[in-house]
């Protein structure tokens, strides 16, 4: 019952704002920009957005796209590893850093492609586009070895008792409508309809050995398989403006309302939407655990964003563009276990005279992971440092590629994903009496590093 | 008709030469749309103009893709290029000095704040005939001998016309001269700009270094058993899930109208702590930096010149050992060169926090005359213990001291910690003693009288008293052994000598044998402070007394302070020679002058964090401002012996401690050698010796340390620098770790010194794509077996002590307009540490042990900073 509670409590939110980590394998992991050009410059695209999927960031970018028709095809390769550690003592007993445990390390292609048209009547430029992307992925892989303790003195290997493994399975698709309208290339509106769905599987399992078996009485072991199977249906909603103030300083806006999903699905066979109750708390100013809301059944929502920036031409030696954004999230709004943040986006091109460019950016999130303790559910906030890199060129006046670098890692504390008490069999263990096999609590966490390396490369086409 | 067509001719002539030439500098879009060109042509030449440059020449044109020769060569005869800018003469300015700016831009630490001052000169130069001798010699990199030239010549009524009318001042050094010039100008000239705003960003994601890593970690909790319980939340690190704390951000504003009026905010929030987002009014008072400024020179009767601060401030005169307001604390910290004091009072919006002083403070001088008054009043963090023994640290308990904290835990937080500690099972530590916020309200009420007789000499006085609404009590000895290590059968042992600078610190009531020797709510400090120019040596000083037997007027009476040096100026040689000799109970806490030593070195705050009641205290060294008390005499030189030879910069210190009589030397000398423009061979050698006196002593080392690096300029200002680094440290063994490999632990082994040495290669690269866009990067790679190798990165500080490991960073800085900078610099960085090298190798895993042997020591940092004058 408890692992049902865990599973359904995260549930709720759209937890991650990078991606394709373990722990967002039940929220979800938000693919975020995915125009080359733009995440090279730290995913600020509020105003300067110059390329077709930047209106995913503000659909009023739509109308200030160059040519009257155009088409743009991007494959994003996520590069994730996770590195998780338990605390390491000295021989005082004292902590003084962790030893890793397990690494995992994986890679997740995904495609997306869009085209626009802008027709244009005297002062007035409509544009619309149709794109399809995945907005939400549950891509995710964790393995873990439970090995014996049993001939490791010798340097020999120690044999394995148990695999412990996480597989998450499918992504929710957008299928996107935006549309904009300008008027003289000075102010523009524009409105994005996307509906979002996707069917996404999660498998938990810990699987024995032959070893295990032979190694314990018949009967004794059996192999552990939790399923979570859901289709998500929801629809999103931004709207957007630009205006450019002079040839120099342009500014945008967008808002996304709160997205919530229609969710259908069974957890080992039990429906989701049957009660489950959950508590959450969080943190007071003592630090004690505050008992603050509670819910009776599954639920998954998205908060709502307020994005504006700025972009700025300044006169440069290079042809230089400045871009801007600040980023308003409303995850009180989600649930009041978590605070709304404020998300940060800055970049810069320079073009150098061959019009080779250089992108570089940077960008500042929090996220938050929901942890358990004592029964309930708490937030924790974690910052996520972005660092971009980028260039491109142009092939046959028409044609232009971009090429794009991100790099993110985090650092954070969690629970043990595969409890030891689970493990706790005598016949099991050459060494019984020496070992512990209890739960880890809050008292010894593990620590997760995870780095994320997300390489995009697109293709526009504009006529 | 012959004539007609001779008239007609020379008119046609005539006229096709006064055919009307288009500036491309200044046309209309549609003026250049005109020309024999296609619109697209001319779209570009217009965006050219309007986004990458001006036109300095017609060929400039050919950097345009569309303009090709035969356009070129059409259109010249159509169009001029006259000179023309869109800068007014502030942004001139701006463009001129950018690398300076930019400099200036990224200092950190001990200079920072000053820098905004230096800042401020570059952006509105001064005219020089019209500044004062401390104005001259606060400017970077000049020296008193500079000032005094300057102002000898402007004392005859001479004046200075140019540079090089500067540059033939007698006694002015070339070094000094070519400084000055940046910040000055030399006839009156009008302000170009009333209005000046400066914003600065700063985004830190460093994590903590690694000595506060390790103070943080540290167990709070000792039970009697031989085996602690091991888990992560005993330490404070575990329990606030310190591993998520990884960002520090500063914003700072500054505003400045003419050059009269003054004002500044800054909000710096530190890891951990809470950002500017999140922060109310109340938190931006009580943690934030803010002031109000006039500054105005005028004639009444002379020469007036008048500085008022409201707000944070900034109070530095003499050598630093009366007051000096930083929460830094750097190393032979001279006054000269890169070590610059900026005397008097300036606005404050540096990161200093606890030393920090809010309040007024007004400075006037007046001809020979400058008298500073400042009040100030502020909370302070605290060191507070159990005085009154109530099991609880309370707001009635006493202080021990000042304390600057690594992370400022909120009071709330502190005691929850605390509680959760002392309530843990079996735990024999009670925390009868920790740090706590805002724990009293400080008064500060000080000045400063100076008079200048002659030109380049003074004799200044200095004083201040800080007044307590809360004692600070130091108990007696055995007390304080007590309250800060664990009575257990080791602590004697564990109280050493040089621990008795903190049985030294100054208590407002004093208390020997249970009576009273006297009680008091405050502290005062008093000194003097001289200079004085003789031929191309300056002679200056400073003494000071901290009052303890209420004698304000007896000298010698009281714990005091001296520090005398001199300063020789040569065209190619200075020489700097120092001595200084503070009494140990000299507690100042505003103190920051010349020290080799940071306060508590070797003390139990700083070596004996795992036996401390509360590891917090390890603060106390870590971030220690004060200098600390020493005896010694000091050498500088530089000298440029030959035009390709310069001893770049050799000192030699040699100290004695107070705390202990521990003796020190420490010499350093680099040498510079070019043989060709282009390539520079830089040679260093260190020595250091520390307990000279004692080669039985646990403390004693000698280290030397080698460095040589080739630098080679290639074109466009672009470098690169390949470099060695080779430390040794000779020193007595750790028998516990270096005893019989085969027998972990075992100590039947004779043993003999132990040298641990280190090695470093690295290779720097700078690329200047342009003007505005520059790359630098390093790639290091270290052995080093414990011994520890400093290494600069752009604009920070890194130290290597890890057994090997190796990294790499570059850093992009981008003048995006003329004036906005960016920079970001990324570094990672991998690495085995000592402790785990030995666990590694000589501690072999028990049967049935876990035996971890991937600890992931890698790290990734990234430093982001935008700068925006307006």
């Amino acid at each position: 019952m408890r692992r049902y509670k865990l599973i359904l409590i995260m549930l709720i939110i759209i937890g991650n704002l990078f991606g394709y980590s373990v722990m967002d394998r039940i929220a979800g992991n938000y693919t975020g920009n995915l125009d080359p050009r733009s995440a090279a410059m730290g995913s600020a695209a509020a105003s300067g957005g110059n390329r077709f999927f930047d209106s995913l960031i503000n659909p009023a970018n739509l109308s200030f796209l160059p040519g009257t028709l155009g088409v743009q095809l991007n494959t994003t390769v996520m590069v994730t590893s996770e590195n998780r550690s338990l605390p390491m003592y000295n021989s005082f007993d004292a902590y003084i850093d962790d030893a890793t445990y397990v690494s995992n390390s994986n890679y997740y292609p995904d495609i997306s492609l869009g085209a626009y048209y802008k027709k244009s009547m005297q002062d007035i430029q409509i544009a619309a586009g149709l794109s399809f992307y995945p907005y939400l992925s549950f891509d995710s892989n964790y393995d873990e070895q439970v090995r014996n303790n049993a001939n490791s003195d010798y340097n020999n290997y120690p044999p394995i008792i148990a695999r412990n493994s996480l597989e998450g399975d499918g992504t929710v698709y957008a299928y996107d409508l935006a549309v904009a309208v300008s008027y003289r290339e000075f102010i523009s509106l524009g409105l994005e309809i996307a509906k979002l769905s996707g069917e996404t599987k999660l498998k938990r399992k810990i699987n024995w050995s032959d070893q295990a078996f032979d190694m314990t009485s018949e009967g004794e072991l059996s192999d552990t398989l939790n399923t979570l199977n859901r289709d998500f249906d929801g629809l999103k909603f931004t709207i957007g403006a630009r205006t450019k103030i002079n040839s120099r300083l342009g500014v945008g806006f967008a808002y996304t309302p709160k997205i919530e999903f229609d969710l259908k699905g069974k957890a080992d066979g039990t429906d989701l939407d049957e009660a489950v109750y959950i508590y959450y708390a969080r943190f007071d100013s003592l630090q004690n655990l505050q008992i603050s809301d509670s819910l009776t059944f599954a639920d998954f929502n998205s908060p709502a964003r307020l994005r504006s920036g700025f972009s700025w031409e300044p006169r440069n030696i290079m042809r230089t563009y400045l871009n801007c954004d600040f980023e308003y999230v409303w995850w009180s709004d989600a649930n009041k276990i978590f605070a709304d943040v404020m998300n940060y986006y800055i970049g810069v091109e320079h073009r150098f005279s061959n019009h080779l460019p250089l992108r570089i950016g940077f960008n500042y999130q929090t996220s938050y992971s929901v942890e358990w303790d004592s029964g309930i559910a708490f937030a924790q906030k974690i910052t996520e440092p972005t660092f971009t890199l980028g260039t491109g060129f142009t092939f046959m006046d028409r044609f232009e590629f971009d090429f794009s670098l991100s790099y993110c890692n985090r650092k954070y504390e969690t629970l043990d994903l595969f409890q030891d008490s689970f493990y706790d069999y005598e016949d099991l263990w050459a060494n019984y009496y020496y070992l512990n096999l209890e739960d880890r609590g809050w008292e010894n966490p593990d620590t997760v590093k995870e780095n994320f390396y997300k390489f995009i490369a697109a293709v526009n086409y504009n006529w | 008709m012959k004539n007609f067509v001779v008239i007609m001719a020379i008119l046609f002539v005539s006229l096709a030469h006064t055919v009307v030439q288009i500036d491309l500098n200044t046309a209309s879009l549609e003026e250049i749309k005109s020309l024999p060109i296609s619109d697209e042509q001319a779209e570009d030449v217009y965006y050219y103009r309007y986004y990458i440059d001006f036109f300095s020449s017609i060929y400039d044109l050919r950097n345009i893709e569309s303009i090709d020769q035969e356009t070129l060569l059409r259109l010249k005869p159509l169009i001029k290029i006259s000179h023309y800018t869109d800068l007014d003469e502030t942004a001139q300015r701006r463009d001129e000095i950018a690398y300076l700016i930019e400099r200036l831009g990224s200092s950190e630490g001990f200079q920072e704040g000053i820098s905004d001052v230096w800042e401020d000169y570059l952006t509105s130069s001064r005219n020089i005939n019209n500044l004062t001798f401390s104005e001259i010699l606060n400017l970077p990199n000049t020296s008193p001998l500079d000032a005094a030239a300057v102002m000898t010549r402007i004392a005859a009524g001479d004046s200075i016309s140019s540079f090089r009318d500067l540059r033939q001042s007698q006694g002015i050094s070339y070094y000094g001269a070519s400084n000055i010039r940046h910040y000055v100008h030399y006839q009156e000239q009008d302000q170009p700009q009333d209005l000046y705003m400066d914003y600065q960003f700063k985004l830190v994601d460093n994590g903590y270094p690694e000595d506060a890593r390790e103070m943080l970690r540290e167990s709070m909790i000792r039970t009697d058993s031989d085996e602690q319980p091991r888990i992560k939340n005993k330490s404070y690190w575990g329990y606030f899930g310190m591993e998520n704390d990884r960002i520090s951000v500063l914003n700072k504003f500054r505003l400045r109208y003419l050059k009269d009026w003054k004002a500044g905010m800054m909000f710096h929030s530190n890891l951990g702590e809470r950002t500017l987002f999140n922060s109310n009014f109340d938190n931006f008072i009580d943690n934030g930096k803010y002031y109000l400024g006039y500054e105005k020179q005028f004639d009444l009767l002379g020469q007036n010149f008048i500085k008022v601060y409201a707000g944070h401030y900034r109070a530095t005169f003499g050598e630093g050992l009366v007051m000096e307001n930083t929460d830094f604390w750097s190393p032979r910290s001279t006054g000269y060169g890169f070590n610059k004091r900026i005397t008097g009072i300036i606005g404050d919006l540096s990161r200093t926090q606890e030393y920090a002083l809010r309040g007024i403070a007004m400075d006037w001088k007046r001809n020979n005359f400058n008298a500073v008054f400042f009040v100030s009043s502020d909370k302070k963090d605290a060191v507070v213990y159990d005085s009154n023994q109530d099991g609880d640290i309370g707001d009635d308990d006493a202080l021990l001291s000042y304390i600057t904290l690594t992370r400022r835990f909120t009071n709330h937080e502190l005691e929850s910690a605390e509680t959760f500690f002392n309530n843990y099972d079996n735990n024999l530590n009670t925390v009868g003693i920790a740090p706590r916020l805002d724990a009293f309200e400080e008064t500060i009420i000080g000045g400063h009288l100076e008079y200048s007789p002659l030109i380049g000499t003074h004799l200044g006085l200095t004083a201040y008293e800080a007044t307590y609404d809360r004692d600070f009590i130091v108990p007696e000895i055995d007390e304080l052994k007590a309250l800060l290590i664990p009575d257990d059968e080791y602590a004697a042992e564990k109280w050493k000598i040089t621990s008795n600078e903190i049985s030294a610190l100054y208590s407002t009531k004093s208390i020997k044998n249970d009576s009273t020797v006297y009680d008091r709510n405050y502290r005062r400090v008093y000194g003097f402070d001289w200079r004085t120019v003789l031929g191309n040596t300056s002679f200056q000083g400073e003494y000071a007394e901290l009052e303890v037997d209420g004698k304000i007027f007896k000298l010698g009476d009281d714990p005091k302070a001296l520090i005398i040096s001199s300063y020789t100026q040569f065209e190619n040689l200075y020489l700097i020679s120092m001595y200084r000799d503070y009494d140990l109970d000299f507690d100042n806490p505003y103190a920051r002058t010349f020290s080799e030593s940071e306060r508590y070195d070797d003390t139990v705050f700083e070596s004996l964090t795992y036996a401390l009641n509360n590891t917090l205290l390890t603060d106390m060294y870590l971030n220690a401002g004060q200098s600390s008390a020493e005896k010694g005499i000091y050498f500088e030189t530089r000298y440029q012996f030959h035009n390709k030879i310069t001893l770049t910069r050799a000192y030699l210190d040699v100290w004695e401690r107070k705390s202990d009589s521990r003796r020190g030397i420490r010499f350093e000398a680099k040498l510079e050698f070019r043989p060709l423009h282009q390539l520079r061979l830089r040679p260093r050698y260190k020595y250091q010796l520390k307990r000279a006196e004692d080669d039985q002593d646990r403390n004693r080392s000698q280290t030397d340390e080698f460095e040589m690096s080739f630098l080679v300029y290639l074109s466009n200002f672009d470098k690169i620098n390949f470099g060695y680094v080779y430390a040794q440290v000779l020193q007595p063994p750790y028998l516990s770790i270096l005893s019989d490999p085969a027998q972990p632990g075992g100590s039947d082994m004779a043993q003999a010194q132990t040298l641990t040495h280190g090695n470093m290669i690295y290779v720097d690269y700078t690329h200047n794509f342009n003007s505005n866009l520059k790359v630098n990067g390093n790639f290091s790679f270290w052995k080093c077996h414990g011994a520890s190798i400093w290494d600069f990165e752009d604009v920070e500080l890194d130290f290597e002590q890890t057994d090997r490991g190796y990294k790499y960073w570059f850093a992009l800085h981008s003048r995006i307009a003329n004036n906005i900078f960016f920079s970001i610099k990324f570094k990672y960085k991998e690495f085995i540490t000592r402790d785990l090298e030995f666990r590694l190798f000589n501690e072999i895993p028990e049967e049935g042990e876990y035996y971890f042997p991937r600890v992931e020591n890698k790290e990734t940092s990234l430093r982001l900073q935008l700068d925006w004058k307006f």
